[in-house]
C-alpha cells in the first residue's frame, strides 16, 4: 500500500490511504461516544456532490459510523470549539478530528485560554494533504490537485493528539508555490507591492468568510462591525477594504496558526495566507516565536518584558 | 433563423463600445472570471460561470446614494444624478444569471421604488446565452429554469456545433439591438446546437416545498444546518437573487457620502435593531430566513421563487452547506 511506500517515490496518494484513516476515525469516535468519554465528536461527513465533505457535529454512534476522511476534508474544525460558535455542542468533553495544521489552532486556542486540553479528545490525522480550490476531485491526491499549503507542510504527523489515525504518507518533491510567491512579492519595490495588494483588496466584497472560518477571529465585537461610530468603513470599497485587511493582519500576527482557511474560503481568490505568512515571519525574526506549535504561557504580543527591544521607538 | 458567428459577436461588442454603450460580460480578472466592463470583443470569455452573478450590474456591491457637506450654517445634500447612468448591454449571461433581474424587478418596484436599480434596468439590454458547461452544483432545471431558458433575456443565443450562435430576439429591446446591427446577423438554417448539461438534482416540487416551510417554522433541520454554518455572507453575496442591503454614512460629520451596499442574512448583525434587540439572534434563525425568503416569502408576495439554481452558494460555502441537498430533503419530507 502507498502509505508504506518510501516518501521519495510517492507521486500520488490513493483512496485506500484515506479509507484506512476513515476506518480508524470511525473506530475511535464510536468508542469514545459509547464509553461516554465525550458528548460529541466534530468530524467530517460526505457531501452530496462527488468528492466533497462537510463538517459535522456527531453525537450518536450511528452518525459516528458515517464519519469520513478524504482529500475533501479541508476545513479546520477547531472553529467549532471557539466562542464564535458557542453553544453548538453540549457542555462536556468534546472529540475533534484534527489534521496537523488544525492542531496548531488548537494549541493556539489553549494558549489564549479559549480551550482546556482536558476538555478535548483529539483524534489526530496523519495527513498526506487535501484538495486545493477548484481542482479535479478524483479521489487520488496528486501534485495537480493538492492544496498550496500542503506543498510545504511540516506537520503531516500531528503531535499531542490522544490517538493518531493513519500511518505516514506524503507526496514527494512538490514545488513550494507559496514560498516562491512570497519571495516574489518581497522582492518587489514597495510601490509595486502596494499596488499588488491594492489590486487584490479592490476585489474584496466584505463577505467576511475569511473572518468567520478563522479559529482566532473569535472576538464577540469585531472592530469592523462597529458602526456607532464606524471604526472601519464597512462598505466594500478600496479604502475600507485596505483598512480591514490591515487590521486583520495585525490582529492575527503571532496568533495565526497558518491553516490557510481564510485564503481557501475567499470567493474572490485573495491570497490572504501570504499576509499571514509574512506576519509570522516578522514574529519569528523579532521574537523567535512561532505560533501554535505547542500551547505556551503567553504569546509575544500579549506580554511585556523589561528587557524587550525598545529600539524601534524613536 | 438568425445566426451570428463568434467573430461577429465580438465585433458587435466592439461596435457597442464605439457607440459609447457600457458593455458588460464575463471577463478574466486576475484568477477569477467576473462580469466586468468590456473594452473590446476579444475580452469576452465564455469558459466559466463568473464567480459573482450579474446582479451587480443593477445592484452594485456598493454605490453612493447621496453626498453631504457642511456649508455655512447648514448641511448641503447632493443627490446622485441618475440620468448619467449609461445605456448598458449585458452580454454572455447564462440563464441562471439572465433570469435574475426579472425576478428582482418585483421587489425593487413594490411599495418603494428603488430608482437606482430601476434606472439601470430601464437602460439595459440582456443578451443571454444557453449554457453547455454546468457542473454538479448547478440545479437551474430543478427550480423551473433550464440551461436553455430564455426567461429574462432580451436576445438569446444558443451555441451551435460549428461555433456560431442561433439568435432569438425575445423582447423589443432584443429586436432593436439586432435591427441596429443587421449586417452582423445572417439568416440561415444553422448547425446543430451544442448539447446541454445533464443535472444531478431532480426537478423540485416548489409548491410542496413551500407548504412544508409553512408548517415547519420550527424544525430540527434548521439547527442541523446552523450548527455548521459559520455565518458569513458568501452565499448571499454571490447569489444572483439575494438583494438585502445596508446603508451607511461614511466620512466625517462635516463631509461624507451615504452608501448602499450588500448585506447578508448570515451576518450576526443582520436585523440587529437600534434598540439592541435582535429578532434573529442565533444562526439557525438566520439560515431559516434564507430558505424561507427564497422559497416562501418571496413567492407569497410576488409569486416568484428567489433562486435561479446557479449553484454559486453551493460552490462557495466554506462549510459545504448545499442548498440543493436541503431542498431535496424538504421535497422528500413533505407529504
Ligand atoms: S497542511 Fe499538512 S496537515 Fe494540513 S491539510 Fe495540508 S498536509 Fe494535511
Ligand atoms: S473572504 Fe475574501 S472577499 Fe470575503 S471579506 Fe475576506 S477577503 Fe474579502
Ligand atoms: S488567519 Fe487564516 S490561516 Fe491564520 S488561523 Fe485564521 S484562518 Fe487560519
Ligand atoms: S440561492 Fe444559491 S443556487 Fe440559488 S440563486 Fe442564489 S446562489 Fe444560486
Ligand atoms: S445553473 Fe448551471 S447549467 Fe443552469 S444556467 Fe446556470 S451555469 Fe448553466
Ligand atoms: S456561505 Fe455557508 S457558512 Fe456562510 S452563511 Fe452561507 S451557509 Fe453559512
Amino acid at each position: 500500500m502507498n502509505a508504506k511506500a518510501s516518501k521519495n517515490q510517492l507521486t500520488s496518494i490513493e483512496p485506500a490511504y484515506y479509507e484506512a484513516v476513515t476506518e480508524a476515525i470511525r473506530k475511535e469516535a464510536v468508542k469514545i461516544l459509547k464509553e461516554e468519554t465525550v458528548v460529541g465528536v466534530v468530524g467530517y461527513l460526505p457531501g452530496r456532490r462527488k468528492g466533497t465533505a462537510t463538517p459535522a457535529l456527531v453525537t450518536s454512534v450511528e452518525e459516528a459510523e458515517k464519519l469520513i476522511f478524504s482529500p475533501a476534508c479541508v476545513n479546520n474544525l477547531s472553529v467549532y470549539l471557539t466562542k464564535a460558535k458557542k453553544g453548538v455542542l453540549k457542555q462536556g468533553k468534546v472529540g475533534i478530528v484534527a489534521k496537523g495544521c488544525d492542531m496548531r489552532a488548537l494549541a493556539g486556542l489553549m494558549t489564549e485560554s479559549q480551550l482546556q486540553r482536558e476538555d478535548l479528545f483529539i483524534i489526530g490525522v496523519v495527513c498526506p494533504g487535501v484538495y486545493g480550490f477548484g481542482v479535479e476531485r478524483t479521489g487520488t491526491l496528486t501534485e495537480a490537485n493538492i492544496a498550496r499549503k500542503c506543498r510545504e507542510c511540516t506537520v503531516h504527523m500531528p503531535e499531542g493528539a490522544d490517538v493518531a489515525a493513519g500511518t505516514h504518507a506524503e507526496l514527494a518533491d512538490l514545488t513550494p508555490e507559496e514560498a516562491e510567491e512570497m519571495a516574489r512579492i518581497e522582492a518587489m519595490p514597495q510601490a509595486e507591492r502596494w499596488a499588488f495588494w491594492k489590486e487584490h483588496f479592490s476585489r474584496c466584497i466584505r463577505c467576511m468568510a475569511c473572518r468567520q472560518v478563522c479559529p482566532f477571529c473569535y472576538c464577540e465585537q469585531c472592530l469592523c462591525d462597529k458602526n456607532r461610530p464606524q471604526a472601519v468603513e464597512s462598505s466594500p470599497r478600496p479604502a475600507g477594504n485596505m483598512a480591514w485587511h490591515l487590521v486583520r493582519a495585525m490582529h492575527l500576527a503571532g496568533r495565526c496558526g497558518g491553516c490557510a482557511e481564510c485564503e481557501r474560503v475567499c470567493p474572490m481568490d485573495i491570497p490572504l495566507n501570504l499576509l499571514n505568512r509574512r506576519m509570522a515571519k516578522e514574529l519569528k525574526e523579532l521574537y523567535d516565536y512561532e505560533a501554535g506549535l505547542a500551547p505556551v504561557e503567553k504569546g509575544p504580543l500579549n506580554q511585556y518584558k523589561e528587557d524587550d527591544d525598545q529600539s524601534f521607538i524613536k | 433563423m438568425q445566426i451570428i458567428t463568434e467573430q461577429n459577436l465580438r465585433n458587435l461588442i466592439d461596435l457597442l463600445v464605439k457607440e459609447a454603450k457600457l458593455v458588460v460580460g464575463p471577463k478574466l480578472s486576475g484568477s477569477v472570471v467576473l462580469y466586468e466592463p468590456l473594452t473590446a470583443g476579444t475580452e469576452l470569455t465564455l469558459d466559466a460561470l463568473p464567480r459573482r452573478s450579474s446582479k451587480e450590474l443593477f445592484f452594485p456591491v456598493c454605490e453612493d446614494i447621496l453626498s453631504y457637506k457642511r456649508e455655512g450654517g447648514g448641511m448641503k445634500v447632493t443627490d446622485v444624478d441618475r440620468s448619467k447612468f449609461p445605456e448598458t448591454v449585458l452580454i454572455g449571461a447564462p440563464p441562471c444569471d439572465a433570469g435574475s433581474p426579472s425576478i428582482l424587478d418585483a421587489v425593487m418596484s413594490w411599495d418603494y421604488k428603488d430608482e437606482f436599480y430601476l434606472e439601470r434596468r430601464k437602460k439595459s439590454t440582456i443578451v443571454g446565452i444557453a449554457c453547455t458547461k454546468g457542473d454538479d452544483a448547478c440545479f437551474c432545471q430543478a427550480v423551473g429554469l433550464a440551461p436553455d431558458a430564455e426567461n429574462g433575456s432580451d436576445l438569446f443565443l444558443t451555441p451551435l456545433k460549428d461555433g456560431s450562435y442561433a439568435c432569438n430576439a425575445v423582447t423589443e429591446k432584443g429586436q432593436a439591438l439586432v435591427a441596429a446591427h443587421k449586417n452582423l446577423f445572417a439568416e440561415g438554417a444553422g448547425a446543430e446546437p451544442v448539447p446541454f448539461v445533464d443535472q444531478a438534482v431532480q426537478k423540485l416540487d416548489l409548491v410542496k416545498i413551500k407548504k412544508w416551510l409553512e408548517e415547519h417554522f420550527e424544525d430540527p433541520l434548521w439547527e442541523r444546518i446552523a450548527d455548521i454554518c459559520v455565518g458569513c455572507g458568501a452565499c448571499a453575496f454571490i447569489c444572483p437573487a439575494c438583494h438585502c442591503f445596508d446603508i451607511n454614512d461614511e466620512g466625517s460629520t462635516d463631509d461624507g457620502v451615504r452608501r448602499k451596499h450588500w448585506d447578508a442574512c448570515g451576518f450576526a448583525k443582520f436585523t440587529n435593531h437600534a434598540s439592541g434587540h435582535n429578532p434573529r439572534d442565533v444562526q439557525n434563525k438566520r439560515y431559516r430566513n434564507r430558505i424561507m425568503h427564497k422559497f416562501k416569502y418571496y413567492d407569497d408576495k410576488f409569486g416568484k421563487t428567489l433562486c435561479t439554481g446557479c449553484g454559486r452558494c453551493i460552490r462557495a460555502c466554506p462549510v459545504g452547506i448545499d442548498i440543493a441537498e436541503i431542498l431535496e430533503t424538504i421535497n422528500g419530507k413533505a407529504e
